[in-house]
């Protein structure tokens, strides 16, 4: 077990994540994305937290917070989408494109 | 009293030029109520007043070494420019031969131009005309003679045009203006290039600098030749000299003045500068064989024509063009001669043919014939002005031309059969002239002619008895060769010469034998002449043609490379901007890969040296 495995499972999710929210057209598949991105990165900081910080553990404390507020950007996520829903009966983000040039 | 009048001699332009100004008023959209005569009425005092002074001037001068006045025009640093004058016997005699004639030519346009509104126009040029005439007589600096030449093409640019709604004067206006002005730019050259050389403007002093002057053989020859190209403009040379044919679109009393005086202010230009070309046997030879060429193609081209105007048109180039070999042999003193008897003869012979249009209507001289029992006065000025043009023993030219011949005699003897045939040709064409016009039976155009009344008849006989009184002129003037001194053999070569001339002219256009209008066996030749060797169509086909096609180049290269490329930017932003709008999508995902793959490139970019470092640390795990 080392730091650079933990680190690359968290690019590789991070990668995932991207990919997912770049490519979904269902708005919830996009939010679970975030969700994913938001994983890797705690990924990251427990990794840099135990491997390079055991002592002081600021990573593990840094991983709350972002949890916290994945928690809170995932419930207003989902209420704009389902805002978004009630106004356009879908939730395809390729119909929500009436700011194009 | 005569030495006030030749120390104020420089007032005689201002009085030719005081009535261009006074005969402004009555144009028609001034004075609109009482009609122009009284502008040409000015005009004619005015010039009778500089004829007097000129005359008053002249015995102070006559056997008196010439005076210099000079007035500064204009000083910058170390260039003075000065308006000198001069004032000699030759120089007054010029300033009475152009009032004279221009008084002349003034009273004669007061009967031609009777059913006319546009006095005051044609009057106010007349009398600028006859202000840089005299001006330029006067003028004894090279820079002042060009500029009085420049004014003088634009006098006769708006003078052609008098009547400006015929087409044909519109393009002959147009075609004078830019033939003399090639010209003159040209002699702009020449008289840049000769300030530096030189170091002086003034005639006399380029004289003298002449005399000992050593500049390099091509230099002398590029100057030289400069200064042959505004005269050979001005005298309507080869190959200059369609612009004269054309000008004969003008009015009658201009044309006078045009055919004796106007075409001799290159010639006296040219008469000055005669020391500087000595400089260069290249430009010598370039103007006598310009004068030889010019003389005898004129002078044929004079024979062929079948209007009045021009078969005395081609008859002026033709002179012009022996004042160019007179003044390429160095005869300068035989050059101002030859103006001054050319001058008298063409006058009387152009207000004759003045007089015959001005109540026949055409000028085809093949509508003519029959009127010598009619026209009696108006016929003997004719015959009289052509004695006096061609070599007739005791008339003007005569003497000149043998003089001449004499002088070319040791030099360039195959000049003197340029100067036989001319007198020849020249002899031919006006007794052409007359026999077609006086002899035969009267045409329909001429059946009911009467002598014109007064202001038309006056001053040709005025001008004819001045005419015949050149010879004892002459004589006065110690001109005439001794009678000892004369060269029998030329002077009789030249007699026999205009006899035959005449004689065949007489014999084809008298008699009953040859079918009239007559036919040259090859047609084509008769057309070569006729058609002034086919001049227009060979401006036509080489310089405007030239001018034109790279003009349109110019034209199109300008509006379509220049302008394209500015308006290809302008095209290429807009454009770009269109085409740019498409990367706001609308959708939310492409912004997100946006951001992503800019902050994925500002990382790289940023964090290259110390990622090339990981790779490192990478590689030694």
């Amino acid at each position: 077990m080392q730091l650079e495995y933990c680190l690359l499972l968290a690019a590789a999710l991070f990668c995932i994540g991207i990919y997912g929210l770049i490519t979904s057209r269902n708005a919830v598949r996009v939010l679970m994305s975030i969700e994913l991105l938001l994983n890797s990165v705690n990924l990251n900081l427990m990794g840099f937290s135990n491997f390079l910080d055991p002592t002081g553990i600021k990573g593990q404390v840094f991983t709350i917070f972002v949890i916290t507020v994945a928690a809170a950007e995932a419930a207003v996520g989902l209420a704009i989408v389902l805002a978004i829903y009630r106004n356009r009966e879908t939730i395809d983000m390729e119909q929500f494109n009436m700011l194009k040039w | 009293m005569f030495e006030t009048f030749s120390q104020s001699i420089w007032l005689v332009p201002l009085y030719a030029l005081t009535g261009a100004v006074l005969a402004l008023p009555w144009s028609p959209g001034i004075i609109r109520q009482t009609g122009p005569r009284p502008s040409g009425y000015i005009n004619a005092i005015m010039t009778l007043m500089a004829f007097l002074h000129s005359l008053l001037a002249l015995p102070a001068t006559l056997n008196h070494p010439p005076q210099y006045i000079s007035f500064n025009w204009l000083h910058v640093v170390d260039l003075n420019i000065s308006f000198d004058i001069e004032v000699s016997s030759v120089n007054i005699g010029a300033l009475l031969l152009i009032t004279g004639l221009n008084l002349a030519a003034q009273i004669f346009a007061i009967g031609y131009m009777e059913m006319d509104w546009g006095w005051a126009r044609f009057y106010s040029l007349l009398a600028l005309f006859e202000g840089g005439m005299c001006a330029l007589a006067l003028c004894n600096s090279l820079f002042f003679s060009y500029v009085i030449l420049e004014i003088l093409t634009l006098g006769t640019y708006l003078l052609i045009g008098l009547w400006f709604n015929q087409s044909l004067v519109v393009t002959g206006a147009r075609d004078a203006f830019l033939t003399k002005r090639i010209g003159d730019l040209i002699l702009l050259m020449g008289v840049v290039a000769l300030l530096p050389i030189a170091g002086t403007w003034n005639y006399t002093e380029l004289a003298e600098w002449a005399r000992t002057a050593t500049i390099s053989p091509t230099t002398a020859t590029l100057l030289c030749l400069a200064l042959i190209a505004g005269p050979l403009g001005k005298c309507a040379q080869f190959p200059l000299h369609l612009w004269l044919d054309e000008a004969m679109e003008g009015p009658m009393p201009a044309t006078i003045l045009r055919n004796t005086v106007v075409v001799s202010t290159g010639a006296w230009v040219l008469i000055k500068l005669q020391p500087v070309f000595a400089l260069s046997s290249v430009a010598t030879n370039v103007m006598i064989w310009i004068g030889a060429v010019t003389a005898v193609g004129a002078a044929a081209i004079a024979i062929a024509q079948i209007d009045l105007k021009r078969c005395l048109s081609y008859v002026v180039s033709a002179y012009m063009g022996l004042v160019f070999i007179a003044v390429g042999t160095g005869q300068t003193q035989t050059a101002l001669t030859l103006l001054f008897t050319y001058a008298i003869a063409m006058s009387v012979l152009v207000m004759s043919v003045g007089n015959i249009i001005w109540n026949n209507i055409t000028q085809d001289i093949t509508q003519y014939g029959g009127l010598w029992s009619r026209r009696p006065i108006t016929g003997i000025c004719f015959l009289v002005g052509a004695a006096s043009l061609v070599a007739f023993p005791p008339m003007g030219c005569f003497w000149v031309l043998t003089e001449m011949a004499d002088n070319l005699f040791q030099n360039y003897p195959w000049s003197i059969g340029v100067l036989l045939l001319v007198n020849g040709l020249t002899a031919f064409g006006v007794t052409r002239e007359f026999c077609a016009i006086f002899g035969g039976k009267p045409k329909q155009m001429t059946v009911r002619s009467f002598e014109a009344f007064w202001p038309l008849t006056l001053p040709m006989t005025i001008v004819m008895g001045f005419a015949l009184h050149v010879p004892l002129l002459l004589k006065q003037w110690n001109l005439l060769p001794a009678w000892e001194d004369l060269n029998l053999t030329v002077a009789s070569f030249l007699v026999i010469s205009t006899v035959v001339g005449g004689a065949t002219a007489a014999y084809i256009y008298l008699g009953d034998r040859i079918a009239k209008p007559v036919q040259f066996k090859p047609k084509a030749l008769q057309d070569f002449f006729a058609y002034d060797l086919y001049t227009a169509k060979l401006y036509k086909l080489t310089i405007v043609f030239f001018v034109g096609l790279i003009s349109q180049i110019v034209s199109w290269f300008d509006r379509f490379i220049v302008d394209g490329i500015v308006n290809l930017v302008g095209i290429a932003t807009v454009f770009s901007g269109q085409s740019l709008k498409y990367n706001v999508s609308g959708q939310t995902q492409f912004y997100f890969l946006s951001i992503f793959l800019g902050v994925v490139f500002l990382v790289i970019a940023i964090g290259w040296p110390i990622l090339s470092q990981v790779s490192l640390v990478f590689g030694a795990n």
